[in-house]
């Protein structure tokens, strides 16, 4: 195990990667660099490779998969080929789709099971108290500390395994699709917690984050990056503005956020002639909707209309203007 | 607590405030004097023992309840099937073409009384002692942390597992497969609902194990602990000599069985 | 020595093996069918994770099931299901999970060491009776004049073989169906009934 402070966290050389049993590479010659800090979306079609890419770079592939990997992997500084699984622990987190598998079941409240992490590191009991009281609060948990991890919602559960992978401060984290198995409020208050953590996780520099997501109007807040995967290659790598506006978006399966939908849709029907990309916020949506030329508007300037709530979907969104 | 698979009942007793290894080692006492001591009514001396130390601990009637529903079945049993049955014994009542014998009954008493005491010493560790505090403890004296963690997840993830097969029991019932049919009629029934119960939770243990390996499990090295027991001098004695008891009690068997 | 000689997986294995073995063992109680069915996590632990798992998997589902104060009558038997687990491993290493008759086999002789292994222990600690329907079948043997324990084997050598090879045909169905990719995970991947093509090259 050498560590050489090189800038990206994460650093991927033409790596190919096949699981035992199975002829296709999941991972076809990707290379990619990811600096620290930054926080990097994966998108792409269910067997485009996400999961693949996300235990790779949290080490599990090649070490728990096994099967055949070529080229270079280094994350966190680690070559990880050749270090150990234990040696990532802490270093790297990970966090998957279901909040019930990623509870220890070894532990029976939630601050026992935030140390878990901690305890197998062999951090000193004061610092643990510190860094899990800390963890706790950014995640929202401080008022269940005491009650048992079974016993929160699937929303909670999900912040807790959030939170005691973080606890760790591991310089990557990665998460699987963790909101895939969350109502529309889990999944607000999981992307706000891991926002929270990952940027003021109580650790000195900032978390870079991998994450794998269907979401796409979350990750057009919150990545800085955002990399679409197809058969087990990259296909697309920019900013969230950039690919998830691209019209290309459907051909890998994914589907526009409902504000590039609905903006589409204005112009498709003459109704917006502006020359600046499709928003994918609701912040670019309004921007760009304000910014049409008025003279063209039938119906008049926008603030001139009763502000309510966005619809939900791209056609109500349109009908406020 | 009651998430997990435990009786355990939180009171504010002392035997409740001792250290798991001191109750650990009652109970290890109570175990060994209740199969040792000679019958047909040592093993009742023990179970009486049970109950003062379960009055202690502010569990007595739970652990009474418990204790005779286990055991009372047992009792019936026994006392029917070795009172009835026993070859060559002295008939003391006569029912009809049966007799009950004499040796056949004190048989049965001593198994009850047997049964009495077992049953009893697992039911005070469970009911005063959390099983985490109880399996942490022992870890941190050199128990492998592997067999904590299977012990502890076991006792978490079993209730959930019974939650779900009872919700395959339930429709079960609904469609009246539990009166109906012979009972080769109703294990095929209950196959196709029960092997993909079993299926799912086997492919969910991958992602179990990679989180576990994401939190440092197999990590070698010096590992720490939230969790700090109290204990003293004074039960650090205690356990020695409720060892020392258990050694005295089987070679006072011994002795007397040979004798 | 525990988790040199276990693998993650097995680890992450065996408190789902248990539950498995409480949670259908109820219901089969539930449902009044004359039969255990409750060592069906012990014999997958003993077949995909070898025999010392097995072993520990088999022991700690009969002492948890009566410790957690549940089932306490089950605990002095905790031996006996060690060595249920332990057998299933040393026949699944053994590769007779590859023909099912063989695994069949494998599961009438696990029953016959089980009936003999119980019998001293159900004689000693509870006087040769169970509380259950089987009951019946020690008071006919008692009444034709069979010994405690030879009444105590009776009851178990009807039982038992039947019970254990249900329970070795239903992990052989399941293992049968468990993903390529899970199986080939598992220690003893290469010996288990169904396809376990296991490429693990390196050419990084």
């Amino acid at each position: 195990m050498t560590s050489t402070p090189d800038l990206a966290a994460v650093s991927l050389q033409r790596l190919t990667y096949t699981y035992p049993a199975t002829d296709r590479p999941a991972l076809d010659d990707i290379t990619l660099d990811i600096p620290a800090g930054q926080f990097c979306a994966v998108v792409g079609r269910n067997g485009a490779g996400k999961s693949t890419l996300c235990y790779t770079v949290a080490g599990f592939v090649p070490h728990f998969y096994h099967g055949a990997l070529a080229g270079g992997l280094r994350v966190a500084g680690v070559d990880v080929p050749a270090a150990s699984l234990a040696a990532l622990a802490g270093r790297v987190g990970l966090v998957f789709a279901n909040p019930f598998n990623q509870i220890t079941g070894a532990r029976f409240t939630v601050r026992e099971e935030v140390a878990f992490g901690l305890e197998n590191l062999g951090v000193p009991r004061p610092e643990m108290s510190a860094r899990i009281d800390e963890v706790l609060a950014l995640a929202g948990l401080t008022g269940l500390a005491d009650r048992s991890p079974y016993a929160l919602s699937g929303g909670q559960q999900q912040r807790l395994a959030i939170a005691s992978v973080i606890v760790m401060r591991p310089q990557v984290l990665v998460l699987d699709e963790p909101t895939s198995q969350l109502d529309p409020v889990g999944t607000r208050e999981v992307f706000e917690a891991l926002h929270r953590l990952a940027r003021s996780g109580g650790a000195a520099a900032e978390t870079t984050v991998v994450l794998a997501e269907h979401k796409l109007e979350w990750i057009a807040v919150y990545a800085d990056r955002v990399i679409v995967l197809d058969r087990g290659r990259i296909v697309r790598d920019g900013p969230p503005a950039e690919v998830l506006a691209d019209p290309a978006l459907a051909d890998y399966g994914l589907t526009p956020t409902r504000y590039t939908a609905a903006a589409r849709l204005a112009a498709g029907r003459g109704l917006v002639f502006v020359d600046r990309p499709l928003p994918v916020t609701l912040e670019q949506a309004i921007t760009y909707f304000e910014d049409k030329r008025l003279s063209e508007n039938p119906l008049g300037p926008v603030s001139d209309r009763a502000p309510g709530s966005v619809g939900d979907r791209p056609e109500q969104f349109l009908d406020r203007f | 607590m009651t998430d997990a698979f435990s009786l355990y009942a939180a009171r504010p007793s002392g035997l409740h405030r001792l250290n798991p290894l001191t109750t650990l080692a009652l109970v290890g006492f109570c175990l060994v004097a209740g199969l040792a001591l000679p019958g047909p009514w040592g093993p009742y001396a023990v179970f009486l023992l049970v109950l003062l130390l379960a009055a202690w601990g502010q569990v007595l009637p739970d652990l009474l309840r418990d204790a005779l529903k286990i055991a009372l079945p047992f009792a019936v049993s026994v006392f029917l099937i070795q009172g009835l049955f026993w070859t060559g014994g002295t008939p003391v009542v006569g029912l009809g073409p049966l007799s009950l014998k004499r040796e056949g009954l004190l048989f049965a008493a001593q198994s009850t009384g047997h049964i009495l005491a077992v049953v009893g010493s697992f039911l005070l560790l469970s009911l005063t002692t959390r099983p985490d505090a109880l399996m942490r403890t022992l870890d941190q004296r050199g128990l492998p942390k592997a067999l904590t963690y299977v012990v502890l997840a076991t006792i978490q993830i079993a209730p959930r597992f019974q939650a779900k097969a009872n919700t395959i029991l339930d429709a079960q019932r609904s469609r009246g497969l539990e009166t109906e049919g012979g009972v080769r009629q109703r294990v095929r029934a209950l196959l196709p609902l029960v092997v993909p119960l079993i299926l799912g939770s086997l492919i969910d243990i991958e992602e179990r194990a990679m989180s576990l390996e994401a939190r440092g499990f197999s990590r070698t090295g010096e590992k720490t602990s939230l969790l700090v027991l109290p204990d003293s001098a004074a039960q650090r004695i205690a356990r020695w000599l409720l060892l020392v008891g258990m050694v005295a009690v089987v070679a006072a068997a011994l002795t007397l069985g040979s004798r | 020595m525990f988790k040199r000689n276990f693998t993650t997986l097995t680890l992450a294995l065996i408190p789902v093996a248990i539950a498995i073995n409480i949670a259908i063992g109820q219901l089969i109680v539930l449902l009044k069918l004359p039969i255990y069915l409750d060592s069906i996590g012990t014999v997958l632990v003993g077949l995909l994770a070898g025999p010392l798992a097995g072993l520990v998997a088999g022991g700690l589902t009969n002492l948890i099931w009566g410790l957690s104060g549940l089932n306490p009558t089950y605990t002095p038997f905790f031996y006996v299901a060690a060595v249920i687990g332990l057998l299933a491993g040393v026949f699944g290493a053994l590769r007779w999970a590859k023909k099912i008759w063989l695994w069949l086999i494998g599961g009438l002789l696990t029953g016959v060491v089980a009936a003999i292994l119980s019998a001293p222990t159900s004689a000693i600690v509870f006087g040769g009776v169970t509380g259950a329907g089987t009951d019946l079948l020690v008071a006919a043997l008692r009444a034709s004049g069979a010994g405690i324990m030879q009444a105590t084997f009776g009851q178990g050598i009807v039982s038992d073989p039947i019970d254990k090879l249900v329970s070795f045909l239903i992990v052989w169905l399941i293992v049968l169906a468990l993903p390529v990719r899970l199986k080939a995970r598992f220690p003893q991947a290469d010996k288990l009934p169904g396809e376990t093509t296991v490429a693990d090259s390196w050419d990084a």
